[in-house]
């Protein structure tokens, strides 16, 4: 209320364009075509009399004969031999570890269903990406491979081990070579079985090869330290953070990890103690981490090097030789601000740079050694094993293939048909193996010009075990039979080897009790069971220790200016630079629908790529959005629409990997285009950046599925932010409650006091500064709650389903004044969409006292609790959807299909098979029913049967709602506000709580915590 | 037919039961003294192990003691088997060897007479069961008898006959009609308008006083209203009852007695439905809960032959075959819809309700049967009657202080506590 910040979700809604205008009068953006039925032919045709007694008749058969079933029969199976750890109706959790992350696996009846987050676990302490949420589904996925392939046709094992140890056997005795490519691997187990593969085949070779890599990081860290590693960063230890490029909230090596680090600088209890970190972050298209940065600077990809021996000059007070300004003054002021900032944190600093670029990497090392980083920010000594990727050695197995040394070839988890950025060239070079092995689930492109497809397990059918930190070791035990006849990739290896031990679970035991369990002060067979109990060993890490470094910089900044050079576009032409979406990341999980529909963080497009260009360049171009255009970009090009996306650096544009797939399934399939063909292969290393050769465009249109404008406020303010230079002298400035919170029950509609809540008064605080955007949370309420997937046109129909969603609103920041009035828009220059700055606010049902849905409901489907929340009865639904109408913060979705069973939704889940993931403690919702958030009531049921089982008071934080839970930032706290010492009204309790139109007096159940911005004027 | 085959298989087993007691009285009169003494101690002692004819999880014994005639042997081995392994006698191991080493309870209490007693009876029967011709064929014919049309058969053929019945007479009045048409065409005129004959004259008063009732305009209306009303009432509880299965008792593929176990046998009903104190679900019990008994007791029989054929477990050898197993599909009687969230620990643990509250009384109940109707009102009423089971339950504690606070003295009933909000069991 008392903010006049403008706040806008998208250009069409600060545009207020005429679309925007229409769609968003109504509640539902396409009428329901009743009219044209009534004004139709349907009824003015005469029916003849004859007819009509035909269908009369009939109808009346029909429902006789459907009547006459007294009572459908239902089966009850019941086990043959009840497993005794296994009661039907209770869930059974067990530990195991999603790519190193300790995780707890929820099965009912023997069935995983859902993936939570193991408290314990080093990175995130219970909080799980929307990747690893949705991995779950993948378990369930029909497309998978049912049964091995040799040539092309099933086959059986027994064929396949004979077919490939001949085949192994030839080519070892002709002396020729065998590589093993895989993704990285950490896992100790499986490391301990390539090396016996490759004992039994002296010519093999182990190649690491990541889509996505982080080589160039690995190399300077050997060139200057000698120790070829990625580093743990320790994001919670740094007050000053100056990032270029890196999206380490994203998608950046360890995203969960660094967020929970991150906000832990930035969340409620460090601004109680006036602490919050400075974080400023160089970049060019709009990242998820540049959403939350204090400061952004919208840089073009060509200047990112030279902002970087800036920096490094201005902290050194050296120069380094070729050095130039940057051609925004804004920027070159920020590098003064941060290497001022960065130099008075000493010890407490940490640079961070995306790029792959090895030179660009060593100039990163050199400023973080200046800084004193190494030791506290950045730990040498633990390093990260999460990505080993070594490009060249790629590329060099590539030119090896095409000079046609290699006969045999085997991929594990890795795509390059897909993925490498010549799959023309590979493709040619891999038709000269004799021998090609896939160890893929799925037909994928490298699998079909595979001739043996040994299809792996899906993770929670396996056995293993991962080190993804030096010292943390996560075991990986299955929770399902295999669904399919599959065999898992190092169970196939030890056949192949012919090793003594063909069982993986053997090897497992006996890595473990080798070397494994002392680490943990464990051993024998009940250490074994301790560890598949807490899932994880936490070794005694290794003292961090302080590296200096020493090297010369004067050819490194030569490397980097020449590349930088090399890529710069001139006047009217792009730099295009290649990111990762934080749903899709690499596209190795393209085939999952929660993940294609997880509105992308930043951008908020579900089912798609696009071209990301800056808002200036678009109205340059006299482009609309969704308009198609050609690409060209080291002679590769694509057709993809475009998204005017603010902040986005002019002249640069931004695609994203991960899309395009040919064969990932019919979800994944042809969703979007294929952007990894734009990498280029420099000193090393992959690049991510290239110029523009051609940008071309066409009078094609394809609209986004984008949902950042659904849902609207109609304008109303529901962000309140603050800087914290003014918090610190204010807590509650800019909350709206500066004089306390007022009280509006005065001209209340309501009767006052409401409802009597005399135990329970379920309730929520969400930290707008804790919560960095990335949407696990929609994933993780997907699967709690059996949300249907709708597809890309139901989207764009503005008909998605999930009941949190998370809203991203744009405002400007302009000389450090907010633009508050629509006419100071009007004035504002093109460039002011390079300064947006962002707010991210989670969005769900408000569970308001006075709730208007309620008093509308002519059914009275929908009621309040006697614990606060807001019910909604789905067999009382008859489907009015005035309560939707009525809402004010637009969280009701309607299902307008029978989404479980309806062919339209084949891809998604409607299959039997499928819908083995859904939770049985919640229903699936029939066609022309209303839904929304229910704040987990299935859970806190749970919660209480548990306390009054065993006969004492429910405790606080014992109910986690399933966004709460997959939170790495902590952002969301729910509890019992009649409870004072609960956790949430504590957090209620801060100055800084706000609720959402606090002054339409719903008395909503939510409380926001203001946005707080530790930002500093950058212009002088 | 169902009564009649049960009939007969009442009837066949008294036979059988007589039978029986007849070669019982037979035997006795034959045994000395001794054998009966023995009988009592084999009873009590040792038929949780063994029987006479068959392996259980001791040799059968009546073989194996006819064989082995060192009876001195079998004395020390019956009251203290396992002094004779640790002697390390060669007999002893080698028994002990052939059934995987599962030690045999010492008996030391029993005299040497009192083994002496067990080893005669058992002799005894032995032999009577082998000159005894085989039982069984009995059972054979029951089975057969089961096999008979089921009664939806039967009562189908009625219908089809009644059906046809009416349709010949309907056809027969059709007949006649046109015949006389026919004739009437052929000229022949039959004298239908003959003299009223004094029958004729009663028959037309009858039809004058029918006409009469007719005209009366207040009967006519009352019989109607009776009529409207009748029907009214009765669609209205039928469309109520649309879909509320009270009564409803489907065959099950194993005749399983609840009357039997839980009545006469007063096995607890947490012993098979474990799930009830912990879960939603109070479970059907897997069929290794049935074999904790079934292995022992009633082995012959038919219908626990089909938990044996289920399980793929041969009774002769005591194994199992994993292949040969497949599942028993119950039907389920109380079917609740999925839109309704319903706890079962949450009424038996926490509540302490019994389980005959809402499934009636089941130790009476030879096919279980729904007792209450499952509807919403059902649940809501309990709800609304029933007082929270808060003593010494410390969870209840603060929440019941708190309603004290609001509502003094009033009782706290599961309603009270939002036992009847929407949200309570539809999520």
């Amino acid at each position: 209320m008392d903010s006049k910040k403008k706040y806008w979700k998208g250009l069409e809604e600060l545009n207020r364009t005429p679309e925007f205008v229409e769609k968003n009068k109504n509640e539902f953006a396409e009428p329901i075509p009743i009219e044209d039925v009534l004004s139709g032919d349907g009824l003015s045709a005469k029916t003849p009399r004859r007819d009509f007694l035909k269908a009369l008749g009939f109808g009346v058969g029909a429902v006789t004969l459907a009547a006459c079933q007294r009572v459908p029969v239902h089966k009850s199976i019941p086990y043959l031999i009840k497993p005794e750890e296994v009661t039907p109706g209770v869930a059974n959790y067990y530990s195991s570890s999603y790519e190193g992350q300790a995780i707890l696996v929820k099965t009912r009846e023997g069935r995983p269903i859902k993936v939570e987050g193991n408290p314990n676990d080093l990175f995130s302490k219970g909080g799980l990406s929307a990747q690893a949420q949705a991995s779950v589904l993948d378990l369930y996925d029909v497309n998978r491979l049912k049964d091995p392939k040799l040539k092309g046709s099933e086959a059986g094992w027994s064929e396949i081990d004979a077919f490939v140890i001949k085949e192994l056997a030839a080519i070892k005795a002709a002396g020729k070579n065998i590589r093993l490519v895989t993704s990285s691997i950490n896992s100790p187990s499986t490391l301990a079985v390539i090396a016996e593969f490759i004992k039994q085949y002296p010519t093999a070779k182990h190649v690491t090869y990541d889509a996505v890599s982080y080589t160039g990081i690995i190399q300077a860290n050997q060139n200057s330290f000698g120790k070829a590693v990625i580093p743990h960063y320790n994001f919670d230890k740094a007050d000053v953070i100056v990032s270029f490029g890196a999206d380490f909230l994203g998608t950046w090596i360890s995203g969960e990890e660094f967020t929970r680090q991150y906000v832990s600088n930035r969340n409620n209890k460090s601004l109680e103690s006036k602490k919050m970190s400075r974080h400023i972050q160089f970049e060019s298209g709009m990242s998820l981490t540049g959403t939350n940065a204090d400061n952004r600077l919208a840089i073009k990809p060509s200047e990112e090097g030279i902002a970087i021996i800036n920096l490094y000059n201005a902290i050194s007070g050296t120069t380094l030789p070729g050095s130039k300004k940057l051609s925004s003054k804004a920027a070159e002021n920020a590098i003064t601000i941060a290497a001022k900032e960065l130099v008075a944190a000493k010890g407490k600093a940490l640079v961070v740079a995306g790029s792959n670029d090895v030179a660009t990497q060593v100039l990163v090392n050199a400023i973080n050694s200046l800084l004193g980083s190494y030791g506290t920010t950045i730990d040498l000594d633990n390093p990260s094993k999460q990505y080993a990727g070594n490009d060249a050695e790629f590329v060099e197995f590539v030119n090896e293939l095409s000079r046609g040394d290699v006969a045999g070839v085997l991929f594990l988890n890795v795509n390059p048909a897909y993925d490498y950025f010549k799959a023309k060239e590979f493709t040619d070079a891999l038709a000269k193996a004799r021998l090609k092995v896939s160890f893929a689930d799925h037909d994928d492109e490298t699998a079909l010009l595979s001739n043996v497809i040994a299809p792996n397990h899906h993770y929670l059918e396996s056995w293993g075990d991962a080190n993804a930190v030096e010292g943390y070791y996560t075991v990986i035990q299955p929770t399902i039979n295999p669904v399919y006849n599959t065999r898992q990739a190092e169970h196939s290896l030890l056949v192949w080897a012919e090793n003594p031990v063909k069982d993986y679970y053997t090897f497992v035991r006996n890595t473990w009790n080798e070397s494994l369990l002392a680490k943990g002060g464990l051993s024998g067979q009940k250490g074994w069971e301790t560890l598949l109990q807490t899932g994880m060993i936490k070794a005694t890490p290794n003292t961090a220790g302080t590296y200096t470094f020493n090297r010369d910089l004067n050819a490194v900044a030569q490397t980097i200016l020449t590349h930088s050079a090399s890529i710069a576009a001139g006047d009217g032409k792009f730099e295009l630079q290649v990111y990762q979406s934080p749903a899709i990341g690499d596209g190795k999980r393209a085939n999952n629908p929660w993940l294609q529909e997880l509105p992308d963080p930043v951008s908020k497009v579900t089912w798609d790529n696009f071209v990301a260009v800056s808002v200036a360049d678009i109205k340059k171009l006299k482009l609309s959005e969704g308009d198609v255009v050609k690409v060209t970009a080291n002679g590769y090009t694509v057709s993809l629409p475009v998204l005017a996306q603010p902040g986005q650096a002019q002249g640069t544009i931004s695609i994203a990997v991960g899309y395009g797939r040919t064969n990932a399934g019919p979800v994944g399939d042809n969703v979007g285009k294929n952007a990894f063909p734009f990498y280029s292969f420099r000193n090393g290393t992959f690049q991510t950046t290239a110029t523009v050769t051609a940008f071309e465009v066409t009078s094609i249109k394809a609209p986004l599925a984008q949902t950042q404008t659904h849902h609207s406020y109609e304008g109303r303010s529901v962000i309140r932010e603050a800087k914290f230079t003014e918090y610190k002298k204010n807590p509650a400035v800019h909350s709206g409650n500066e004089k306390g919170h007022k009280n509006y029950d005065e001209e209340s509609l309501w009767d006052v006091p409401s409802h009597d809540r005399p135990v329970y008064d379920w309730v929520m605080a969400i930290d707008l500064n804790a919560c960095t955007g990335c949407g696990a949370c929609v994933v993780a309420c997907n699967a709690e709650n059996n949300i249907p997937v709708v597809g890309k046109d139901e989207v764009r129909r503005r008909r998605e389903m999930h009941w949190i969603r998370i809203d991203r609103y744009y405002s400007y920041e302009e000389k450090g004044e907010s633009i508050t009035e629509e006419y100071e828009i009007d004035k504002l220059k093109d460039d002011a969409f390079d300064n947006v700055t962002v707010v991210h606010q989670p969005m769900l049902c408000q569970h308001c006292d006075h709730a208007p849905c309620e008093t509308v409901c002519p059914v009275l489907a929908t009621v309040h609790s006697s614990e606060g929340l807001n019910q909604m009865a789905y067999n009382r639904c008859v489907g009015t959807r005035y309560c939707a109408n009525n809402c004010p913060y637009k969280v009701r979705r309607f299902n307008w299909f029978n989404y479980w069973n309806d062919s339209r939704f084949d891809n998604y889940l409607n299959n039997e098979h499928t819908q083995l993931v859904l939770n049985p403690d919640v229903v699936t919702r029939f066609r022309g029913v209303m839904e929304k958030c229910s704040m987990c009531v299935q859970r806190i049921q749970a919660g209480k049967l548990k306390a009054k089982i065993e006969k004492r008071p429910l405790k606080d934080g014992e109910i986690k709602m399933a966004c709460q839970q997959t939170c790495s930032a902590n952002a969301i706290v729910f509890g019992n506000r009649n409870d004072p010492n609960s956790e949430v009204s504590k957090a209620l309790k801060s100055e800084r709580t706000y609720y959402v139109l606090e002054e339409l007096n719903v008395q909503p159940g939510i409380g926001y915590q203001v946005k707080v911005r530790n930002a500093v004027e950058l212009e002088a | 037919m169902r009564n009649f085959s049960l009939i007969f298989k009442q009837f066949s087993r008294s036979v059988l039961i007589i039978a029986g007691f007849a070669f019982w009285g037979f035997s006795n009169a034959y045994a000395q003294a001794d054998p009966a003494k023995g009988e009592a101690i084999f009873k009590s002692k040792c038929t949780a192990c063994h029987k006479i004819d068959q392996q259980l999880i001791g040799p059968a014994l009546g073989p194996q003691l006819t064989e082995e005639t060192d009876d001195k042997y079998l004395i020390q081995w019956i009251q203290n088997n396992q002094a004779l392994i640790a002697a390390k006698n060669p007999k002893a191991l080698a028994i002990y060897n052939k059934f995987n080493q599962a030690g045999m309870t010492v008996f030391t209490e029993l005299s040497d007479a009192d083994v002496t007693n067990v080893i005669d009876y058992v002799r005894t029967e032995w032999k009577t069961i082998q000159s005894a011709p085989k039982a069984g064929a009995g059972d054979g014919k029951t089975a057969a008898a089961e096999t008979g049309p089921s009664s939806m058969v039967i009562w189908g053929l009625v219908a089809v006959i009644i059906i046809a019945f009416i349709v010949i007479l309907v056809l027969n009045r059709v007949v006649a009609t046109l015949e006389r048409l026919l004739l009437k065409g052929k000229g022949v005129v039959i004298d239908a308008e003959a003299e009223p004959t004094a029958e004729e004259v009663a028959e037309a008063k009858k039809k004058d006083l029918i006409k009469r009732i007719l005209k009366n305009k207040k009967l006519v209306f009352f019989i109607i209203l009776c009529g409207t009303i009748a029907m009214g009432s009765w669609g209205w509880t039928t469309l109520w009852n649309t879909n509320v299965h009270t009564g409803y008792q489907p065959v099950q593929p194993i005749k399983y007695s609840h009357e039997l176990h839980a009545g006469t046998m007063k096995i607890d009903c947490q012993y098979c439905h474990s799930g009830a104190y912990k879960s939603k679900n109070a479970s059907i019990p897997s069929l290794n809960v049935c074999m904790n008994c079934h292995k022992v007791v009633k082995t012959e029989s038919p219908e626990i032959h089909k938990i044996y054929d289920a399980l793929g477990y041969d009774p002769k050898t005591q194994k199992y075959d994993s292949t040969a197993a497949k599942p028993i599909q119950w039907i389920r009687v109380h079917n609740l819809p999925d839109l309704a969230y319903f706890n079962h620990s949450q009424h038996v643990k926490v509540g302490g309700i019994k389980c005959q509250t809402c499934h009636g009384p089941v130790q009476t109940m030879k096919e279980v049967y729904q007792y209450s109707p499952l509807t919403m009102k059902w649940c809501i009423q309990c709800h609304k009657r029933t007082e929270v089971n808060g003593k010494g339950n410390a969870y209840y504690d603060s929440i019941l202080a708190a309603h004290d606070k609001i509502k003094k003295g009033e009782k706290v009933t599961a309603a009270v506590l939002g036992g009847i909000e929407c949200g309570k069991c539809h999520y």
